[in-house]
């Protein structure tokens, strides 16, 4: 039987309590565990770490890596700082969105990849740069995305 | 000071000498990066290959950041070092065998750099130590220990070291700030948020010598009085924040991390995707777990930081910097660069140059010197049409502007910044208009909000954009574009506001038949 997601939540969070409360990381927490903070857990988050909902939303709106959603089971960046850019990463984003039939944001049908665009890798002396979950890889052609991809189940 | 307990250290290789069931002469110690740029360049591939080799001792040291070269693999010789460059599997028995390799000092591109920061680099397994040590390690926080925090700070104002994350700041002064003003406690945070796109060179540091990162913390806690410090990380980052934690507990277990016998804590913090974080204010508002938007100043963070306390944030490559000044002496330090900017800058070249790479050279040397020399002129197949310094604020350089010395005053003169050192070449492919929008459409994505300037003036700014882009731009777009980015200088709170207008209007000055050719009627 499954655990009701406040509690989960508030498990999570109880291992991470500080004072005062860091919200930021408690969200990180839990998005660790969970695959992403769910909006309806926001009161639940709130009433554990203290502070109000109003919080707590702010915060998780705020930044870029907090998801709402769960992402599929792989998550494909793609690098689009500078110089990816000047390395034709945008040939590479066209070339995932065409393999997988999803624009960026979006998971494919499945829910085996999402897609998303970063902003720098720190790896641009190896551009264009593509990570795929924790896997980064550079000097990326877009005619070897599909031998890329098939390493993942 | 205790002096630290040394053990071997094989962190970052399963071959230790220690674990090999074959004898330690029939191996060949290879050294081979672990840097997570090497690694993207194949040096992970090297190591899965050769993991079932006996006779190879891979040894993961930093990397020397010719990353152009990478995956490249060195082995010992009377020499010196030897190097093989952008290694396949395949290439084990010549490796092994000794022939076809190149003497490392013999590379152009390294020999020709004045390494201080990163002397280490592609020397020194991360986490040894005692190899930190036995190439001047922690002689400065020593030394430091010694000296009585006014005295630190004199050191720090002869160095004349100002801070290299992009504000260029004396770190003297700030230091001062810090160390007079009254607190109950005091903080060291290291900016490790370095999300200017085209710089990797903090990245390396925290990846491939944490010890020294840590060491200038240390020094910076003496001299103002702090009790804590914290690491910024970006996200990411992933292995800079697993090899710096290691790096933490490493020092903790050989009891240096500790102020007048006090345990000096230092943690490791990561952040969630924001660029502005990089901004010091942000940075602390994100460190205490709110939202990453801009303070205000005055009061500066040296004043009121965070949770209100005094708080000395700074760049990892500043921290890096500090423990050589004092171990060599503020003069030493001084005694290199130009005018207005001593010492060394970690340049690092990225885009379409041959040779991109982490270049070390005193400052002065023109940009053309930097892209020829060290670059090694465009990559096969591209020609040369926009170089872009500073991070994606930085102003664009057409190839009539190359002469320029890479130091503040110069690009300060030239109403331009040399941030944090990042350097990207364009090529003739680069259609200047998509480059503008896509700017202006990274200014938008990432502005905090805080000042109306920089959260609606981006937005406009990318309309505008997308309708020269479209063909229905008007002259009169171009005016207002020009009129945005004034209004954007000089009343954003922070830079991200202040310095968005940059690039785009550098691409109209010196490509404007791009953006003029497209207009509408």
């Amino acid at each position: 039987m499954s655990i009701p997601m406040h509690e989960q939540v508030k498990g999570i969070l109880q291992q991470v309590q500080s004072e005062p409360p860091n919200i930021l990381q408690a969200l990180l927490v839990l998005q660790e565990k969970l695959g992403h903070v769910p909006l309806e857990a926001v009161p639940e988050i709130a009433h554990t770490l203290g502070t109000t909902t109003a919080q707590v939303a702010g915060v998780l709106s705020y930044y870029p890596d907090l998801r709402v959603t769960a992402p599929g089971r792989h998550l494909i960046r793609i690098c689009m700082g500078e110089s990816c850019f000047a390395n034709g990463c945008g040939r590479l984003l066209r070339a995932l969105q065409d393999c997988l039939r999803i624009d960026v944001g979006e998971t494919a049908a499945g829910g085996k990849f999402t897609l998303d665009a970063m902003s720098c890798a720190g790896n641009c002396a190896v551009a264009p740069t593509m990570i795929i979950d924790r896997d980064l890889y550079g000097r990326v052609l877009p005619q070897q995305i599909e031998v890329l991809l098939e390493r993942y189940k | 000071m205790t002096r630290p307990n040394i053990r071997m250290h094989s962190w970052n290789s399963s071959f230790s000498i220690h674990n090999s069931p074959f004898s330690v002469s029939m191996a060949v110690r290879l050294y081979l990066s672990n840097d997570t740029s090497a690694r993207a360049a194949g040096a992970g591939l090297l190591a899965d290959a050769w993991s079932d080799r006996p006779e190879a001792q891979l040894i993961r040291t930093s990397s020397r950041g010719a990353f152009f070269l990478e995956p490249m693999v060195e082995r010992d010789s009377p020499d010196g070092r030897l190097a093989w460059f952008n290694v396949t599997p395949e290439d084990l028995p010549s490796i092994l065998s000794g022939t076809g390799g190149t003497p490392v000092r013999s590379i152009p591109f390294l020999a020709q750099q004045t390494r201080f920061t990163f002397a280490n680099f592609g020397e020194t397994e991360p986490l040894a130590l005692d190899e930190y040590q036995a190439r001047g390690g922690l002689q400065g926080l020593e030394k430091a220990l010694q000296m009585e925090p006014d005295a630190i700070i004199e050191e720090l104002k002869i160095s004349r070291v100002r801070g290299r994350g992009g504000a260029a700041f004396p770190v003297w002064n700030k230091w001062q700030v810090a160390q007079q003003t009254e607190a109950d406690e005091k903080y060291v945070v290291a900016n490790a948020d370095e999300g200017d796109a085209g710089t990797y060179c903090d990245r390396m540091i925290l990846e491939g010598d944490p010890f020294r990162l840590l060491e200038g913390m240390l020094i910076c806690a003496r001299a103002i009085g702090a009790s804590r410090g914290y690491v910024y990380c970006r996200q990411e980052y992933p292995a800079a924040a697993v090899t710096l934690r290691a790096a933490i507990h490493e020092a903790d277990e050989a009891e240096w991390l500790e102020l007048d016998g006090e345990f000096f804590p230092i943690e490791v913090v990561e952040g969630a995707g924001s660029y502005v974080c990089g901004e010091e204010t942000a940075l602390l508002e994100s460190l205490e777990g709110k939202r990453g938007v801009v303070r205000a100043r005055p009061p500066y963070p040296a004043q009121s930081g965070l949770f209100g306390r005094p708080t000395i944030v700074s760049n990892v490559l500043t921290f890096a910097t500090i423990p050589q000044i004092l171990s060599r002496g503020g003069a030493w330090h001084a005694a290199l660069g130009t005018e207005q900017s001593r010492g060394t800058m970690a340049l690092q070249l990225g885009g379409r140059v041959k040779q991109p790479g982490l270049v070390e050279v005193p400052f002065g040397l023109s940009l053309r010197q930097v892209l020829d020399q060290f670059g090694g002129g465009m990559a096969p197949g591209a020609r040369f049409k926009a170089v872009q310094v500073g991070g994606p604020l930085g102003s664009l350089f057409p190839a009539s502007q190359l002469d320029i010395p890479i130091c503040y005053e110069a690009f300060a003169e030239a109403g331009a910044v040399l941030g944090h050192g990042g350097i990207v070449v364009y090529d003739h492919q680069t259609d200047m208009a998509d480059l503008a929008r896509h700017f202006m459409a990274f200014t938008a994505h990432e502005s905090c909000g805080k000042c109306t300037p920089c959260r609606i003036g981006s937005v406009r700014g990318v309309e505008i954009l997308e309708r020269i882009q479209a063909g229905s731009g008007t002259v009169d777009d171009l005016l207002l574009l020009e009129d945005l980015g004034e209004t954007m200088k000089v009343a954003s709170l922070c830079a991200l506001g202040g310095r968005a207008p940059y690039p785009v209007l550098t691409a109209i000055e010196h490509f404007p038949a791009e953006f003029r050719n497209r207009l509408g009627q």
